[in-house]
């Protein structure tokens, strides 16, 4: 073999890591904008209804500081907002974790009739244009007093993110032998009781992908929040940042240390569990 | 073991039965909040969209049949946003692959610190939407922007320019913040199929002296262009429902230079024309109607087997 020169060597390695730089920065570089912006302090110049923002371009503050943030807190029913994001999310994640757990386990484990044109139904669920289902469920929402409720939008949710979650378990319990349940069964166990003793615990990271995924799902979501909710009681973090989108406030710098902490929950649980999720994203929307 | 099969006929039948509903029992969740809370709603729609419904009318609205599709072909913002439609789905979902497929097959590559770039390409797709679109706002800011700023001390302009008060640059910024977001996630999915190429097959390429371009050609696009098809297929579908990142940015503005259907089926929502929303939204649904179905059969034949 030809012994490589020093440069054939290194020049790849070069352009690899330029590479990857390049990619870093391009996915990054916004997100680092907003919590520069979110550590810049800003004059505030006129009183009252003249006020504005006196805002200077400046590519990293001279005079970092928090102070956005303890205006964020002092101005904005901001804990609020957290708090529904919270509750909503959780309960989008434990609904959709249990009708597609145990939904899935009837896909993956039985035979019976209708069993494509049922899963082919439900997936369609998720391809229903969301705009179709926006006017019925404002309608059939106010009927039921389900309008700025919280369970009204943990089920609005849950119908997003189950279906998807239906197929990440489907996948992973077909990945899962058998024989335990099989062997579980010869020893008296019903189907049910094996499910839940044997399966579950197996699925574990499955259902770690998937509840954490219906939960960003949930936390991220804006139009079902826009549209069912019109008190601070039950609004999310989402509507919360369309309206600093708008200007208001006009300082920029409580709106992104607004942005700042709405999206530290969501990337925080990601990058905790990120190779259960990737794996789970790239299994749920297309069988690997 | 051995009773079971010497037992006679008569016993083994209600056990048969009660195996046959359990799966049913196990589906009766999942079914259930889809019916209450997509089937049953997407149906109400199509009903809704024969109406003149308003929020104000509701329980008094009349029926006019297809009164609303008339409306619609005479509707200059429904024509326009159709077609604002194609050209949004085409121009987002062909910039995401042109950017996500390089990375895919640059990530498919081994180096070292390659799990921390996979996992930092991911964290545009997580963050919510809602805050992409306020922090790709306040950057292309006319007055303040960072991105002006920034042009400017390049030399690139001479001065701030008001990116989202024009119908053409607003478009294309919209575009790219959702590119931005959108594009990880068909990144991973790509990359999850380029490993499943088995490496022999470059290995024994590269002992006949094949060029990158070749290998490329003849080895990896035929593994990944189902997959990059189907993909194609459903980020068009998505990007036709997309409402969240047009409405945070700019509502559909300047004027409605950036309405696609499914936001003005949305703006109607919010103005109260629920019967002409409605009948908006189902147009739309109905034309993605044959792409949405052929995917899902796909998809749960694929995930069936």
């Amino acid at each position: 073999m030809k012994q490589r020169s020093l440069a054939s060597r290194i020049l790849p390695r070069i352009w690899i890591g330029l590479a990857a730089l390049f990619i870093v920065v391009y996915s990054t570089a916004p997100f680092v904008w907003m919590v520069i912006a979110s550590i810049t302090p800003e004059e505030v110049v006129g009183q009252g209804e003249l006020w504005s923002s006196a805002r200077k371009v400046q590519l990293f503050p001279s005079n970092p500081s928090l102070i956005n943030y303890h205006a964020l807190f002092d101005n904005v029913p901001f804990g609020l907002y957290f708090r529904n994001s919270a509750i909503i999310a959780t309960g989008t994640m434990v609904l959709s974790l249990f009708v597609a757990s145990l939904g899935g386990y009837a896909f993956a484990r039985f035979r019976f009739a209708g069993r494509q044109p049922l899963l082919v139904a439900m997936l369609m669920a998720y391809l229903v244009p969301s705009v179709v289902l926006l006017v019925p469920l404002l309608v059939i929402f106010r009927n039921y007093g389900l309008i700025n409720t919280h369970l009204g939008m943990i089920f609005a949710e849950s119908s997003l993110a189950a279906p998807f979650v239906l197929l990440l378990m489907i996948n992973f319990y077909a990945s899962l032998p058998r024989e335990l349940e099989e062997a579980a069964q010869i020893d008296g166990c019903s189907r049910l009781s094996a499910l839940f003793r044997i399966v579950l615990p197996l699925a574990l990271p499955g259902l770690v992908a998937g509840g954490l995924i219906a939960f960003i799902i949930s936390w991220n979501n804006f139009l079902f929040a826009y549209l069912f909710t019109s008190t601070d009681n039950v609004k999310t973090l989402p509507v919360l940042m369309r309206l600093f989108a708008l200007g208001e406030p006009a300082i920029w710098g409580v709106s992104t240390a607004g942005a700042v902490i709405s999206t530290l929950p969501v990337a925080l649980l990601f990058f905790a569990f990120q190779r259960m999720m990737i794996n789970g994203l790239a299994a749920g929307a297309v069988k690997g | 073991m051995e009773g079971a099969t010497t037992a006679p006929l008569g016993m083994r039948q209600p056990r048969r039965r009660k195996l046959d509903l359990l799966p049913y029992f196990f589906l009766a969740p999942i079914a259930s909040l889809l019916i209450l809370v997509s089937f049953y709603p997407a149906a109400y729609a199509v009903w809704l969209g024969l109406t003149d419904a308003t929020l104000l009318k509701i329980g008094k609205e009349n029926f006019i049949g297809l009164g609303n599709v008339v409306r619609m072909m005479n509707d200059r913002i429904f024509l326009e946003s159709l077609w604002r439609t194609l050209r949004w789905d085409l121009a987002v979902v062909i910039l995401e692959f042109a950017i996500a497929l390089p990375i895919a097959l640059f990530l498919n590559l081994d180096f070292r610190g390659r799990g921390f770039v996979r996992a930092v390409i991911l964290i545009p797709y997580i963050i919510p939407p809602a805050v992409t679109a306020l922090v790709w706002v306040f950057m292309f800011d006319g007055n303040f922007g960072v991105v002006n700023e920034v042009l400017l001390q390049l030399g690139f302009i001479d001065s701030y320019l008001s990116w989202l008060s024009e119908p053409i640059s607003s478009f294309w910024i919209i575009v790219f913040a959702m590119v931005w977001a959108g594009q990880p996630l068909l990144a991973i999915i790509i990359l999850a199929v380029l490993q499943t190429i088995p490496r022999d097959l470059y290995e024994a390429a590269n002992v006949d002296g094949a060029s990158q371009l070749r290998k490329f050609w003849h080895i990896t696009l035929p593994h990944i262009m189902p997959t990059l098809l189907f993909l194609f297929l459903v980020r068009m579908i998505w990007m036709s429902n997309h409402i969240d990142m047009i409405f945070v940015m700019t509502r559909g503005g300047p004027g409605f230079s950036n309405y696609t259907e499914a936001v003005y089926s949305f703006t109607l929502t919010t103005q109260f024309e629920i019967g002409y929303a409605s009948a908006v939204a189902v147009a739309l649904g109905l034309v993605l109607l044959t792409g949405a179905a052929f995917y899902v059969r796909h998809l749960a034949r694929s995930v069936l087997t």
